[in-house]
């Protein structure tokens, strides 16, 4: 092997998966790690791609991380994270990153944060309000608000339910589409919830990922609500081949969403194509 | 200022292959391309330019990166180690020779470095032969671009009736140089022949900012109607450098590569679930253009096309990239 | 200027003007004078855009496909193997007959824009017809609505004798060793790009997914290799089987110049000594020879 001072960016590292947690009926959270610990140390908002070799490799979202390993959130829908639906813990990996610019922790600090997810789009924004929860003197008021298709569809229900109500100064409020039989919380799509609970833009920042529909519809009710662009920040996925800026594809005008994003304020956003 | 007789460069060729593989354009199935040179073969140097840009050198059509194996759990890959082959490449173009300015860009900036890139441009020697006559299709000079010299090559070659000038513009020009040193000759006072005059010529400066304001424009429903959305544009042109990274499995082992890949292909951007930000040959053709004249620009400060004129010569619908200036130009906002 | 072209930009204008049809696909001066790419107009008023010469190659029939979902009625100019494309289209059931004015040319034959950029425009006369048009066997096209040509009657081009010369091609790889003949069909297809040029414009593939636009089902890797544009080549051969029209088009596009269609003609010639005579979107009643069987089809696998 040529000499290891010269490290190939495209060239994963072998890991494993140590354990699987069914978070939904289509999405498991893989904890990875490897022989030396965790691969390295991610932002909150920074991506990583994962691969099985013979399969193939895509970039996702980190989640959450531990001291010695981090966490991917996979939602089922395609030809890879099908074949990582089907693996069974200690089965191992490709892992390479990280990659992004993750959260502008920094200029989000002594702010009010709204974190406002959708379905699976919640995994990159946990990663984030678990940076918040951990540095809590660094930021104000927290306030969660997520929705899902169905109670089924709810990612990280430990989060939603037990963890994040107990921490300081904190608010969760959880939705559905369509509740079911044991259903006692609120029914209704985000963006409605959003304007029904009508966080107040003063002092505030607004963080949210979800379905591109839902996405759009949440700017829409911000607007409303009387935030202003560069009060709203979002995180944005693409077909990523190389994840670092040289293949082309993920490109949103002359930015690669790879490498200058995937975190965007929406007024950074609107001076960006229309292309995603 | 060297010269050398046009009936001895096949021995300059030989004694620079003596220590590395020598690129250099030759027929092969009635199109020039550079091949391998192995002492006989028929040399198209100096006749026009190559069908296909030299960035197959570089940045291959196919590259192998790492070989697997898999055994249920248990995995391990190993990495291909880039090549490390000595090569000169001889008889580049000036627009050919910008392009290479311009993968740079792409590939050893910005945070990362590709390796497998990195390594072969570091092993090449770039020597660049100046154009006497311009094609009809040429427009270089529309990008600033000198046909009579070259930027960033080790030795820029000028052809004279009785063979070739040449001067070592680097010091790994003046070792391929010595190399040949007895089939050399002092120039004395020889003058350099006048460049190129192209026939075809766009007035560019100005369409970057004018496109920043024609992402919605119709324009580009009217002008993506004839394109078949096939991809022969990007791989002939020198500055396409997008790729995709697949896999070849055989049983439990296989190897990870990557290839060249077309941004007017429809599977380009699509997502996992379906989702595909550009689902018709006019989100893909302004993507293209936009990348060439705007994007590329806003990011590297240069355009990234070098008025080669090997996609408008290709093109099987003529779409025409000095046209789609001209008429950017000309819409109203 | 020619009468034909003329009467092109008249009728354009007619139906355009009179919103009989909203767009009307023929064929422009391009470039250079030897480029008369397509142009699509839906503007009475750039009619004078069209041009009818010798240049007019590109094989209009596929960009019905991009306006499958409109409802709207387009008009296009066919030559005899443009006309022979909307028959396979139509055969295929990929567009609707209603939805297509189709303005019929006798086509005098068309001429190799890169044989005449070689020639030079000073000898535009002396620029050769374009190979397929040598073995053409319906330069009237087979189908339209109305029929144009030339004003006193020009004679027209007279079907090719449908034999002479059109599997000389073929002939001349059959007499080749099998060692001569991996040379020859590595040669070429070594230089594929997969740009997928010939696939696109070619009519007879339709599909509404190709399965090369698929790198995920695995059938074809996407390097270019050997045996992956091997594999690309043979398989679009035998998908067209039996259903190619012979207009030569994905050859003329190809930017490395590889000969497809003796690749193409081979599988005709085969399938006319299997199955009888057969042309390829002549007859819209009459099926494929790959799209049907008979009780004496040759078995020889019993």
């Amino acid at each position: 092997m040529a000499e290891t001072a010269r490290v190939n960016p495209l060239v994963p590292r072998t890991g494993r998966i140590i354990k699987i947690v069914d978070e939904t009926p289509d999405v498991k959270t893989f904890h990875i790690t490897t022989d030396s610990g965790k691969p390295f140390t991610p932002l909150p908002g920074q991506l990583a791609m994962l691969s099985l070799l013979d399969v193939g490799e895509a970039m996702f979202s980190i989640t959450s991380q531990g001291p010695e390993h981090l966490e991917l959130a996979i939602k089922r829908v395609g030809m890879l994270t099908d074949a990582l639906h089907e693996a069974e813990e200690g089965q191992t990996v490709g892992i390479r990153g990280p990659y992004g610019n993750g959260f502008p922790v920094e200029e989000l600090k002594g702010k009010d944060l709204l974190f406002i997810g959708g379905g699976i789009g919640l995994a990159p924004v946990r990663s984030l309000i678990n940076y918040c929860i951990e540095h809590r003197q660094d930021y104000g008021h927290l306030w969660i608000i997520y929705g899902a298709r169905s109670p089924a569809d709810l990612c990280f229900k430990d989060d939603l339910f037990n963890n994040w109500p107990r921490v300081e100064n904190c608010r969760v409020d959880v939705t559905v589409d369509k509740g079911d039989a044991g259903w006692q919380g609120h029914e209704g799509f985000v963006p409605a919830f959003v304007e029904e609970l009508h966080p107040d833009p003063a002092g505030r920042v607004a963080i949210t990922c979800g379905p591109p529909i839902m996405i759009k519809f949440v700017l829409q009710s911000m607007e409303k609500l009387g935030y202003k662009d560069d009060q709203i920040i979002t995180t944005l996925e693409m077909r990523m081949k190389c994840g670092i800026g040289k293949c082309g594809r993920c490109n949103l005008g002359s930015c690669y969403v790879c490498l200058d994003g995937p975190v965007f304020t929406l007024a950074q956003l609107k001076q960006l194509p229309n292309e995603y | 200022m060297l010269k050398i007789a046009k009936e001895k460069l096949p021995e300059l060729l030989q004694a620079w292959a003596a220590g590395a593989k020598v690129f250099v354009p030759q027929e092969k199935g009635g199109v020039s391309v550079f091949l391998p040179w192995e002492g006989q073969g028929k040399l198209t140097l100096g006749e026009g330019n190559t069908l296909e840009p030299p960035k197959d050198l570089f940045f291959p059509r196919t590259e192998t990166m790492y070989r697997y194996q898999v055994q249920g759990k248990e995995a391990s890959l190993t990495e291909v180690p880039p090549l490390e082959e000595k090569r000169v490449l001889v008889g580049i173009r000036s627009c050919d020779a910008r392009s290479l300015l311009i993968m740079d860009d792409v590939f050893l900036t910005r945070g990362y470095v590709d390796e497998f890139y990195r390594q072969r441009r570091e092993n090449t020697r770039v020597v660049a032969l100046a154009c006497s006559e311009a094609s009809p299709t040429c427009f270089c000079t529309s990008f600033g671009i000198d046909p009579g010299r070259a930027e960033g090559v080790d030795v820029q070659m000028w052809p004279v009736a009785e063979g070739y000038l040449l001067e070592a513009l680097t010091p790994a020009g003046q070792e391929l140089l010595g190399q040949g040193s007895s089939l050399l000759q002092e120039a004395g006072s020889e003058n350099i022949p006048a460049a190129a005059r192209t026939s075809l010529a766009v007035e560019v400066s100005g369409v970057t900012e004018k496109l920043q304001g024609m992402f919605e424009h119709p324009y580009w429903t009217a002008v993506s109607r004839k394109c078949l959305g096939c991809g022969a544009c990007t791989y002939l042109c020198p500055t396409c450098h997008c790729f995709d990274i697949q896999g070849e499995n055989r049983g439990n082992s296989g190897y990870k590569f990557r290839c060249w890949d077309s941004c007017m292909f429809s599977e380009y951007t699509r997502m996992a679930g379906g989702h595909n930000p550009r689902p018709s040959k006019k989100e893909r053709l302004r993507n293209r253009f936009l990348h060439k004249l705007q994007y590329f620009p806003e990011r590297y400060g240069k355009f990234a096309c070098v008025g080669c004129g090997r996609c408008l010569d290709r093109c099987p619908v003529n779409v025409d990239i000095t046209r789609v200036i001209r008429e950017v130009k000309e819409v109203t906002l | 200027m020619s009468s034909m072209q003329e009467q092109m930009r008249a009728r354009a204008r007619d139906l355009l003007t009179r919103g009989e049809v909203k767009m009307v696909i023929g064929w422009e001066k391009g470039t250079f004078w030897y480029l008369s790419p397509p142009v699509f107009i839906t503007d009475p008023g750039d009619c004078d855009r069209l041009v009818w010469d010798e240049f007019c190659t590109n094989n209009l029939a596929k960009y019905l496909l991009d306006y499958k979902l409109s409802e709207e009625k387009i008009a296009l100019f066919v030559k005899g193997c443009d006309a022979r494309g909307i028959v396979r289209l139509l055969q295929d059931n990929q567009i609707d007959r209603e939805k297509v004015y189709l303005i019929g040319i006798k086509c005098p034959g068309v001429k190799d824009g890169r044989q005449a950029a070689a020639l030079g425009e000073e000898r535009r006369s002396e620029v050769p017809l374009a190979e397929k048009c040598r073995y053409c066997t319906h330069p009237e096209p087979v189908i339209y609505d109305e029929l144009l040509q030339e004003d006193g009657g020009t004679a027209i081009r007279e079907a090719a004798d449908a034999q002479e010369g059109r599997f000389a091609g073929v002939a001349r790889v059959e007499a080749m060793s099998p060692d001569e003949r991996y040379a020859f069909w590595t040669g070429a297809y070594d230089r594929c790009l997969r740009c997928y040029a010939c696939r696109n414009i070619c009519p007879a593939c339709n599909c509404r997914e190709c399965i090369f636009d698929r790198s995920q089902s695995g059938w074809c890797g996407k390097q270019m290799s050997r045996s992956e544009n091997m594999f690309f080549a043979i398989t679009r051969a035998m998908h067209v089987a039996g259903r190619c029209i012979e207009c030569g088009e994905c050859e003329r596009v190809c930017p490395e110049g590889i000969p497809i269609m003796t690749l193409n003609k081979k599988i005709i010639k085969d399938l006319n000594e299997l199955f009888g005579e057969y042309e390829a979107g002549v007859n819209l009643e009459a099926r494929p020879p790959l799209g049907q069987y008979k009780l004496d089809d040759p078995e020889e696998f019993h």
